[in-house]
């Protein structure tokens, strides 16, 4: 990326340069296009799934569970701290959370930590085989870069994303009601109110997951095979793909919740 | 058999805390060494300043929008309570109270995590790759001094900066959205806003910004400079310096809320 | 018969390769020498579509690389074997696996391709590793696994980047010899480039050399050292003075 024209050093930052635009459209529509195909019907690699699924859900076990729960235990504190101070009565404040646990901040805040941490995972993996020049080799032999290496890493992280949302979600209730007891000695049966939670809220959290699962991969793993230029090449490529990753996220995130809002018009 | 399954697991956990109690005690030193470093302060302005550039005004972009996506996602949130007591006059406040109190530092912490951390990382172990932080030291040049410590303040300074930017740009756009989608008009978004928030709720995230910057800048030049192995060394690097600091920005966010008034 | 007619790339501004005609024979060893970043690493992944070429014509047999789509392009890389420059090989992977990839994408039965993996090892001298993982290897077994790896297949073409940069003198000679008895025993064309010029000079049988983008010099490998054009006799004798 060269920062000599005006016009680039706006966006800089960015990988939107005038010159590589083209290069980016071209590879994402290829990747959309092949991980379609290639996640319906294309050849499995049962070992490949497998060891993507353990890179992606298990090593992000302890991530989640520290990071979603201190952010349990901080939404917990916020909120009652603001409700006293307005109604006095916190026998409400636990139902609520676990609604918007549930649709909003389970999974766009696991899904951020994922952006991070897969995001990160999968562009470093594949930008350092990138400039190693494993992916020629593998093209060399016969094999669709796209189709092997990041179809498994799509799959997995579907398959990975649901199940650690659900496990943070866990963890930030858990911790949550303990801060509720501690600093506002709320019995946790009464804070444990899971009766507000509507189906509709179920199904937004389930798209989100769907969503951000997807996304993810997708987006790292451009980031990834867009890396050229050996160890430089492999920090830029790690480098975008966090970014990318995240502000996917927040937008998928603005997006559903935006569309959950006006179609589930829910009480 | 369960007992070789039982000593495996062992093992691998205690491998793990060992590994993490190695990297955050390499942080905690990196911490010590650059706050030696800044008494007496004679550090190179143009470094400074090179970096106050890089890392804040090219960042503003991302940040605003993400910002403004954060404000309007708080926006609904918000809405979806006030629509059911029908207080619209507490819109403002909603919006406001969470975006300066934690969506805002936390989000734009995490954005800029990724966006300057994981970059200095990859610089830092590009040149620890590279074998120049050995060059620098050879030409008798302190690298914490010299490479690190204008990185640290220019990160906490910046972030300081791009957090106040971005809360008002999430307040703008969660009252742009307000207009959009609930209809809400902009002066009941405004004094709801501002007759509830004080100045001690932008505060207290501007205080968490700085310490997030902090650690965003500790956690990336450690892993920076510990760089191992090549390309692939990079990426790992960068890799955990995001998480490290993930979980740092979390920590600190949830001490800071109960220290902080 | 590889064929190039007036090939050229260039990266933005940075023309590389310009106007490149050459012809290869069916099963001659060519060496392709010159300074670095000529062009050399290029030319070859432009042969096997690796890279698209900016204007020319490539020729791969009867296939004309240059036209073909994906697909196409895969088809004619069946055609190839190639060693990369630094190996290459694939490092989540043990080296058996590596070296027996191409057959099990190919179709062969795992078992099947596992076992010509190791007798393929064997001739390389590489027995007791098969199970390690490449970042448990050295330079020159990383080479000669990817050497392996790269004729497994019997291809009747195979490229070598670079087969013996960074090696001893010793393991440089063991790495030709292994090259010149793969070549006798399958009759396959062999493209090799490199940077030492004598060496290459004893396994080669035809020589081009690379400079500015063009090939300035293309024929009989024991003719290079009397080339008539001076930055070839220079590049060759390794003299400090003259053109370059």
């Amino acid at each position: 990326m060269r920062p000599d024209r005006p016009a680039k050093r706006l966006l800089f930052g960015t990988p939107w340069g005038v010159s590589a635009i083209s290069l980016h459209f071209e590879l994402a529509r290829r990747i959309a296009a092949q991980t379609a195909r290639g996640a319906l019907r294309g050849r499995r690699e049962p070992g490949e799934l497998v060891r993507q699924m353990y890179q992606i859900g298990n090593r992000s076990l302890l991530f989640v569970a520290v990071t979603l729960g201190f952010i349990g235990m901080v939404l917990v504190y916020q909120t009652c701290l603001q409700v006293n101070r307005i109604t006095g009565d916190l026998s409400q404040v636990g139902g609520e959370i676990v609604k918007i646990l549930t649709h909003e901040f389970g999974p766009t805040l696991t899904a951020m930590m994922l952006a991070t941490r897969v995001g990160a995972g999968i562009a470093a993996e594949i930008g350092s085989m990138m400039v190693t020049e494993q992916v020629d080799a593998l093209r060399m032999c016969g094999v669709e870069p796209i189709e092997y290496l990041i179809v498994p890493r799509f799959l997995a992280s579907l398959a990975m994303t649901g199940i650690l949302t659900v496990f943070g979600v866990a963890v930030a209730l858990a911790l949550g009601t303990l801060t509720a007891y501690a600093s506002f000695h709320v019995n946790p049966h009464i804070f444990l109110d899971f009766d507000r939670v509507r189906f509709g809220d179920l199904v937004t959290g389930i798209l989100k997951c769907i969503a951000y699962g997807a996304a993810i991969p997708l987006v790292s793993g451009h980031c990834g095979l867009m890396a050229r230029g050996g160890s430089e090449g492999v920090g830029q490529a790690t480098t975008r793909a966090v970014i990318a990753s995240s502000f996917v996220v927040i937008v998928l995130d603005f997006g559903l919740a935006g569309l959950s809002y006006f179609l589930l018009q829910q009480p | 058999m369960n007992g070789g399954a039982a000593t495996l697991v062992l093992e691998r956990i205690g491998a793990g805390v060992l590994a993490i109690a190695r990297e955050a005690g390499g942080i905690g030193v990196l911490c010590g060494r650059v706050v030696r470093s800044l008494v007496p302060p004679a550090l190179d302005a143009r470094e400074l300043k090179l970096h106050l550039y890089k890392m804040g005004v090219r960042s503003v972009p991302i940040v605003v929008l993400t910002a403004f996506f954060t404000g309007g996602i708080m926006l609904i949130q918000s809405g979806i309570f006030v629509r059911r007591f029908g207080a619209y006059g507490l819109l403002g406040w909603g919006v406001g109270y969470a975006v300066f109190r934690e969506i805002g530092p936390i989000l734009i912490a995490l954005m800029f995590s990724g966006r300057v951390g994981a970059n200095n990382t990859a610089e830092l172990g590009t040149m620890t790759v590279t074998e120049q932080i050995d060059g620098l030291r050879a030409l008798a040049i302190d690298p914490i001094r010299y490479l690190l410590v204008p990185r640290v303040l220019a990160m906490m300074i910046m972030l300081f900066c791009l957090t106040l930017i971005g809360d008002l740009v999430a307040i703008l756009g969660g009252a742009i959205m307000g207009k959009l989608l609930l209809g809400v008009d902009f002066w009941t978004f405004y004094n709801s806003f501002a007759d509830n928030l004080k100045t001690q709720d932008l505060a207290h995230g501007l205080w968490k910004s700085i310490a997030f910057g902090g650690i965003i800048a500790l956690s990336s030049c450690h892993f920076g400079v510990s760089v191992r192995g090549g390309a692939v060394g990079v990426g790992r690097a960068v890799n955990a310096a995001v998480v490290a600091a993930a979980v740092g920005i979390m920590l600190l966010d949830y001490f800071l809320t109960y220290l902080l008034p | 018969m590889i064929r190039c007619q007036g090939v050229r790339k260039a990266f933005g501004d940075r023309k590389v390769l310009e106007d490149i005609d050459l012809e290869i024979a069916q099963g001659t060893i060519w060496g392709l020498v010159g300074p670095g970043a000529s062009g050399k690493s290029l030319l070859c992944k432009l042969l096997t579509g690796l890279q698209p070429a900016d204007g020319g014509h490539i020729f791969i047999g009867p296939d004309e690389v240059s036209a073909l789509d994906e697909n196409g392009l895969m088809r004619v890389r069946a055609h190839f074997g190639m060693l990369f420059q630094n190996g290459a090989l694939f490092d989540f992977m043990t080296v058996e696996r590596n070296v027996a990839f191409p057959l099990v994408r190919a179709g062969v039965p795992e078992a099947e391709a596992l076992e010509r993996a190791r007798v393929r090892l064997r001739a390389v001298g590489l027995s007791g590793s098969e199970s390690k993982l490449p970042s448990e290897l050295s330079g020159g077994m990383k080479k000669r696994a990817a050497i392996a790896r790269a004729t497994i297949a019997r291809p009747p073409i195979v490229i070598y980047d670079e087969p013996t940069a960074g090696l001893d003198p010793v393991t440089t000679s063991k790495i030709y010899d292994l090259l010149r008895a793969d070549h006798a025993q399958t009759g396959s064309t062999v493209i090799a480039v490199s940077s030492d010029v004598d060496g290459l000079r004893s396994f080669a049988r035809e020589m081009g050399m690379l400079h500015g983008g063009r090939l300035i010099w293309n024929g009989p490998a024991a003719a290079i050292g009397d080339a008539d054009h001076p930055v070839v006799r220079q590049f060759v004798r390794g003299e400090l003075e003259g053109p370059l």
